[in-house]
C-alpha cells in the first residue's frame, strides 16, 4: 500500500516536470533536397506525439534533428524555456530509442541500462541501484549479466527501453522502436510503451509509418508527406476529420474507399448510376471517398451505385467484402456472418454524412457533400 | 511399395564422390582436399625445417649436400649459433634490439595517428576545397624556397606567406570551387602507399643527411610509420565504418564525452581491427629492407640489414649463419600473431552481432 502511494507521488512530481517542446519553422535541406519543411509543432509537457508518414518521408530526419544529431538548416528547438537549436546533443537531456536498438555488444544488460549513469559520473553504488530499478520496470532484472547477443529481439527492446528511462530524461525520442519485432510482441510491447509513457509521464515523440500503432499510442499524430506536416491532431480528429485525400487514405485499415469522377449537372457517375453533390463547382474532378466501416453491401439496386463482389474475406470478427467498380477496388466491412458470392452483382449503400470529398488535382477537402438525389 | 522410397543402387565410384550425409564431405572430395592440404603445408613447412638443419650444419655440409637429417645424413654442429651469440653476440644483439625498437616504435606511432585519421575520416563530413589546397601548396612551396635557396629571414617570409595565402583564398577559393569529400582525402592517402618507396628513398636519405639524423632510430621510426599511415587508414577506415553509427549516436545522447564514446564504445568494439592492422604494420617494419639499407649504416642497422650483411662477406654466403638470424627474426613475429590473434577471433565473433 505504502509503495502505491510513493509511486502515485512520484508520477505526480514527475508530471508536473515535464518539459514542453516547441519545434519551429524547422527545415533540413540535403544540397537540393528539401527533406524537411518548415516543421511547426507544439509538444505538450507530457504528451504522447507520434510522427506519422510513409518511409522516406523526413520523420527520422526530424526526430534527429530534435535529437541534436543533424544540423538543422533554419528553424527552432525549443526545450521548456531553453533554446537547444544549436546545443550538442549530450546537453540536451533527451534519450533515444533506436530502431536497431543500438545496445553495445560488448557491455551486458546492466552496464548498458547503467551507461548513462556510468557517463555522467554517477556514483557506482547509487548507480547499480538504478539499474535494478530500471531493469525491474521492463522485467529484465534476471537477465542483468547476459550480452546483447544472448537476447532475443523483445528482451534487446526492453533493455534499450531501460536505458532510456534510467536517467528519467526531459523527453523521449522513439525512431521506429517496435519495427523489428513479430506482430504479436509488437502488439504486447505497443500497449507496455503506452503504459510506462503514461507513468513516467515524459513528453515523448515516437516515429512511426505503422498507422495503427500511431492510432493506439498517440495523444496526438502528426502526419508527414515529402516533408511537410499534413495534419496534427489527435487519433479520432485525423480518423474522422481528415484535411486532405492523403490523410483519408494513411489512416485507417483497410484504407478509405475512393471513386473518382467529375461533376457535371450536380452529380458524379459511377457506372450506371449518379451520385448527386452539393456545395462544388460544376466541371472539377472530384474524389469521394467513405471508410469500410461506413458502407453496406445490399441487394443490386438498392444502393448508391452497383458493382461486382471481387472477394469475401473472413478475418474472424468481420468479413471484408472487396467488391470492384471499373478501375476501383472498394472495401466494405460486414458482420462476420454475412455471405456472397464471386461475380455477384450488388449494391453499396453508404450514408451520406460519413463520406468525404476531395478535389482530384490538389487532393484538398472540399466543403462540398453527397445528398440523396 | 519398397521400391518406391529406395535409392537407386549406385555405383561404388558414384558413393566415392557423393556426401554419405547432409552436410558431410565426400569420401573421395575428403581425400583430394586432405592431400592438398598435406603437399601445401610440406611446401610452406619445408624451408623453416631447411633453415633450422642449415643453422646446425657445418661449411662443408652445405657446400657437399644436400643433406636433409640430422645425426643420419650429417653431424650437428651449433658453430654458426655460437658465433653468432657469443663471439659476434655484440653486432647480432644490436641489430635484434634495434629492430624491436624500431619496429614497436613505427607500428605504434603509425597505429596511433592513422587510426585517429581513419575515425576522423570515417564520421565527420570534410568539405576540402582543391583550389585552397593548391594555393596552399604553391605559397608553401615559394615559401620554402625563398628561405632555403635564397636565405630570406623566416619571418618574415612567414608573415608574407600567411598574407598571401590569405589574398588569394579569399579571392579566388571563394569564387571557385572544386569540393573534395572524404572519400577523395582517403584515395590521396592510399595512392601514396600505391608509390613504390625505391621512387622516394633518395629524396628521403638526403632530407636526413641535410639534418644530419641518418643511422638513428628516429629517422627509421618516422620513415617507417609515414610509409605504414595509408594501409592504417585504410583498414581502420573499413572497419570504423562497419561499427553502427547508432551506437554513438546513443552514447553522445546518453550524456558521452567524444572521448568517452572513443573509449568505451568505438575502441572495444575495433580491438580486432587494430590487432589485425597493428600485426601488419609490425610484420612490414620488421621485414623492411630498402628504407633501412638507405637510412642506417653502423648504429641503427636492423635485423634485414644484417641478413643480407651475411651474403657479403669474403667467405661467400654464410648460410649457416644467416639461418640462425633468420630463425631468430622470425620468433617475435610468431609470438605477436599468437597473443595478437586472440583478439582477431574474438572480435569477429563480437563484429557479427548487431546491436
Ligand atoms: N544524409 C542524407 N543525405 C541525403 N539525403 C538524405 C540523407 N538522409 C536522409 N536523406 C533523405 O531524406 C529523406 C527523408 O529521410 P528519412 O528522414 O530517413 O525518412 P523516414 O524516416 O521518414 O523514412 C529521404 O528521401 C532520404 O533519402
Ligand atoms: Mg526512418
Amino acid at each position: 500500500m505504502s509503495t502505491d502511494m510513493s509511486s502515485a507521488s512520484e508520477t505526480d512530481t514527475l508530471t508536473s516536470d515535464a518539459k514542453r517542446l516547441s519545434i519551429r519553422k524547422m527545415n533540413k535541406h540535403y544540397g537540393d533536397f528539401h527533406a524537411v519543411k518548415d516543421l511547426d509543432i507544439e509538444v505538450e509537457p507530457g504528451e504522447f506525439l507520434v510522427l506519422l508518414g510513409p518511409s522516406g518521408c523526413g520523420k527520422s530526419t526530424a526526430l534527429r534533428m530534435i535529437a541534436g544529431l543533424e544540423e538543422i538548416t533554419s528553424g527552432e528547438v525549443i526545450m521548456g524555456e531553453r533554446d537547444v537549436t544549436h546545443v550538442l546533443p549530450k546537453y540536451r537531456d533527451i534519450a533515444m530509442v533506436f530502431q536497431s536498438y543500438a545496445l553495445y555488444p560488448h557491455k551486458t544488460v546492466a552496464e548498458n541500462i547503467g551507461f548513462p549513469l556510468k557517463v555522467t559520473g554517477v556514483p557506482l553504488e547509487q548507480r547499480n541501484q538504478a539499474v535494478l530499478d530500471a531493469a525491474a520496470q521492463v522485467q529484465m532484472e534476471t537477465l542483468l549479466e547476459r550480452y546483447p547477443r544472448e537476447l532475443s529481439g523483445g528482451q534487446r527492446q526492453r533493455v534499450a527501453l531501460a536505458r532510456a528511462i534510467i536517467r528519467r530524461p526531459s523527453a523521449f525520442l522513439m525512431d521506429e522502436p517496435l519495427s523489428n519485432l513479430d506482430a504479436k510482441l509488437r502488439g504486447f510491447m505497443r500497449a507496455e510503451l503506452k503504459h510506462m509513457q503514461h507513468e513516467l509521464g515524459v513528453t515523448t515523440i515516437y516515429v512511426t509509418h505503422d498507422q495503427i500503432e500511431a492510432m493506439t499510442l498517440a495523444h496526438r499524430v502528426a502526419i508527414m508527406k515529402d516533408g511537410e506536416l499534413q495534419q496534427l491532431g489527435t487519433p479520432a480528429e485525423v480518423y474522422t476529420n481528415p484535411t486532405n485525400l492523403f490523410v483519408a487514405g494513411f489512416m485507417g485499415s483497410p484504407p478509405m474507399n475512393f471513386i473518382e469522377g467529375t461533376l457535371s449537372q450536380g452529380s458524379i457517375q459511377v457506372g450506371n448510376d449518379k451520385i448527386f453533390l452539393q456545395g462544388a463547382q460544376e466541371g472539377t474532378a472530384v474524389t469521394m471517398g467513405f471508410r469500410p466501416e461506413d458502407a453496406d453491401v445490399v441487394e443490386a439496386g438498392e444502393g448508391r451505385f452497383d458493382a461486382m463482389v471481387y472477394t469475401a474475406e473472413m478475418t474472424g470478427d468481420l468479413t471484408l467484402v472487396t467488391v470492384k467498380h471499373g478501375q476501383s477496388i472498394l472495401t466494405i466491412k460486414m458482420p462476420k456472418d454475412f455471405v456472397v458470392d464471386y461475380d455477384q452483382k450488388v449494391g453499396i449503400q453508404f450514408d451520406s454524412g460519413l463520406s468525404y470529398l476531395f478535389s482530384t488535382s490538389d487532393g484538398s477537402r472540399l466543403k462540398a457533400i453527397v445528398v440523396d438525389s | 511399395m519398397s521400391n518406391v522410397s529406395k535409392v537407386p543402387r549406385r555405383s561404388l565410384f558414384d558413393r566415392l564422390f557423393e556426401p554419405p550425409r547432409i552436410g558431410a564431405m565426400a569420401p573421395g572430395a575428403k581425400i583430394i582436399v586432405y592431400t592438398l592440404l598435406l603437399a601445401w603445408s610440406a611446401f610452406v613447412l619445408f624451408p623453416i625445417y631447411w633453415l633450422l638443419i642449415t643453422s646446425v650444419k657445418t661449411a662443408a655440409d652445405v657446400n657437399a649436400g644436400p643433406f636433409f637429417i640430422p645425426f643420419v645424413d650429417f653431424t650437428p654442429s651449433l658453430h654458426a649459433w655460437r658465433e653468432l651469440f657469443i663471439v659476434d653476440y655484440a653486432d647480432t644483439l644490436r641489430a635484434y634490439v634495434n629492430s624491436l625498437i624500431i619496429s614497436l616504435a613505427a607500428t605504434a606511432l603509425a597505429v596511433l595517428v592513422g587510426s585517429m585519421a581513419a575515425y576522423a575520416l570515417a564520421r565527420i563530413r570534410y568539405q576540402p576545397n582543391l583550389i585552397t589546397i593548391l594555393i596552399f601548396i604553391l605559397t608553401m612551396t615559394a615559401a620554402l624556397f625563398a628561405v632555403f635557396s635564397y636565405g630570406v629571414d623566416w619571418r618574415i617570409v612567414l608573415v608574407v606567406g600567411v598574407g598571401i595565402f590569405y589574398f588569394f583564398s579569399k579571392a579566388v577559393a571563394s569564387r571557385v570551387k572544386v569540393p573534395l569529400a572524404n572519400g577523395d582525402i582517403l584515395f590521396w592517402m592510399i595512392s601514396q602507399r600505391i608509390l613504390a618507396p625505391i621512387v622516394v628513398v633518395v629524396p628521403i636519405y638526403m632530407m636526413f643527411q641535410s639534418v644530419r639524423m641518418l643511422d638513428t632510430h628516429l629517422a627509421i621510426i618516422l620513415t617507417y610509420a609515414v610509409v605504414n599511415l595509408p594501409i592504417v587508414i585504410w583498414l581502420m577506415y573499413d572497419f570504423f565504418n562497419s561499427i553502427p553509427k547508432d551506437l554513438e549516436e546513443s552514447a553522445q545522447l546518453d550524456g558521452a564525452t567524444m572521448i568517452m564514446t572513443f573509449r568505451e564504445v568505438v575502441l572495444p568494439l575495433s580491438r580486432a581491427g587494430l590487432a589485425a592492422t597493428t600485426l601488419l604494420v609490425m610484420i612490414l617494419c620488421w621485414n623492411e629492407y630498402l628504407l633501412a639499407l638507405f637510412l642506417s649504416t653502423a648504429k641503427a642497422q636492423t635485423m634485414p640489414i644484417l641478413v643480407a650483411a651475411m651474403n657479403a662477406g669474403e667467405r661467400g654466403i654464410l648460410w649457416w649463419s644467416m639461418s640462425v638470424v633468420i630463425i631468430v627474426m622470425i620468433i617475435p613475429v610468431v609470438f605477436m600473431a599468437i597473443v595478437l590473434q586472440r583478439y582477431i577471433s574474438k572480435g569477429v565473433l563480437l563484429g557479427a552481432v548487431k546491436g
